[in-house]
C-alpha cells in the first residue's frame, strides 16, 4: 500500500509539473508580448519555465498533507502556498537580468499571472480528478452488479 | 471463562450457547461478535437495545472514541473500535475511507472529485461523505477486483 501510495504522489508530482510548465510557457508568451516586446533572448530562456515550474511544484508538494484537512485549513494551506510561490518568483524576477523589473507593470502583471497560473493549475487537475471519479463509478457500478449477483448480504 | 467446542453429526444444527451469571461487558461483546457473524450488529441508541442488519448499513463512523454506524435514516452506538468492525466486515464490501469511517461500497450512489484530491461519495439516502486521498489507491484496488 505504501508504494501504492508513493507511486501516486509521483504521477501527481509529475501530472502538475508537466502543467505548471506549459501554464508557464503560456504566460511568458503572453506577458513577454505584452510588456517586452522587443526583448531578445538566448537559448537559455528555455530553461526559465522549467525552473519556475518546478518552484510551484516544490512549493505545492512541501505543503501537501496527508492528513485529512478541512476546508478552512486547506485553504490556509492552499494560500500559504501561493505566497511562497509568489515570493520566490519575484525574488528570482528581481535579481534576473532577463526580467525588466524596472517596468512599472511587470512585477503586479508576474504577481498576476502566476496567480493566474495556480488558479488554472488546480481547475485543470479538478478536471483530471474529475475523469478519475468517472472510472471510479463506472468499476463501483461493476463491482455492486458482481456482488449483487454473488452474494445474498447486500441487496 | 470455560471455552467447550464440540464436533457435531451434520444432522444436527450447528449452534453457540453462552451461559452467563450476568450480561457483563465480555459477555457482551462474544454475543455481538456471534450476532455479526450472522449478519446482524447488536447496537444501542437512546439506551434501547437493537439489532441492525449489516445490510441495511450506510457507514461507520469514529467519533470521541465511540463508534457509531448510520443506516438510512438512523444512528446507533455500538461497542466495538472502528479497526475490530473493519475486521469484522471487510468481506462484506466495507471498506475504510478515512481515520474515522468506513463505507458500505453497496450504498454509495457514485463518487466526484472534493478538493485537494480527496472524493467524495453520494450515498444512497443522499449523504455525502468525504474519501481520504490516502485511501483512494486501496478503493480503486478493491473495486478493480483486489481483495479487502
Amino acid at each position: 500500500m505504501k508504494r501504492q501510495k508513493w507511486k501516486e504522489l509521483l504521477i501527481h508530482t509529475l501530472r502538475l509539473y508537466t502543467l505548471l510548465v506549459t501554464l508557464i510557457t503560456v504566460l511568458m508568451i503572453i506577458l513577454g508580448n505584452l510588456l517586452d516586446r522587443g526583448r531578445v533572448f538566448s537559448y537559455d530562456a528555455f530553461f526559465s519555465p522549467l525552473v519556475y515550474a518546478l518552484i510551484g511544484t516544490v512549493a505545492t508538494v512541501i505543503t501537501r498533507s496527508d492528513q485529512e484537512l478541512s476546508v478552512r485549513s486547506l485553504i490556509i494551506r492552499k494560500t500559504i502556498s501561493l505566497l511562497l510561490i509568489e515570493g520566490a518568483v519575484i525574488f528570482i524576477a528581481l535579481n534576473a537580468d532577463t526580467i525588466p523589473t524596472d517596468k512599472r507593470w511587470v512585477v503586479p502583471a508576474l504577481a498576476l499571472g502566476v496567480f493566474i497560473v495556480f488558479v488554472l493549475s488546480h481547475i485543470i487537475l479538478y478536471f483530471i480528478d474529475k475523469k478519475e471519479a468517472e472510472k471510479l463509478n463506472a468499476d463501483l457500478s461493476r463491482y455492486q452488479e458482481k456482488q449483487m449477483n454473488s452474494s445474498p448480504i447486500n441487496e | 471463562m470455560k471455552l467447550e467446542t464440540r464436533k457435531i453429526p451434520e444432522s444436527e444444527p450447528e449452534m453457540v450457547e453462552i451461559r452467563y451469571h450476568w450480561i457483563t461487558d465480555e459477555i457482551q461483546e462474544i454475543i455481538s461478535f456471534v450476532k455479526s457473524r450472522q449478519g446482524q450488529l447488536s447496537t444501542v441508541r437512546d439506551g434501547k437495545r437493537y439489532e441492525v442488519p449489516v445490510m441495511d448499513l450506510f457507514y461507520a463512523e469514529s467519533v470521541d472514541d465511540r463508534l457509531f454506524l448510520y443506516t438510512a435514516a438512523d444512528s446507533y452506538e455500538i461497542r466495538m473500535k472502528l479497526y475490530e468492525l473493519e475486521d469484522l466486515l471487510k468481506n462484506k464490501s466495507f471498506i475504510r475511507i478515512s481515520k474515522s469511517m468506513i463505507v458500505n461500497l453497496m450504498k454509495i450512489t457514485s463518487v466526484r472529485p472534493a478538493l485537494n484530491g480527496r472524493f467524495s461519495a453520494i450515498l444512497k439516502n443522499g449523504e455525502e461523505i468525504i474519501i481520504s486521498r490516502k485511501y483512494v489507491p486501496a478503493l480503486k484496488q478493491i473495486l478493480k477486483g483486489g481483495e479487502f
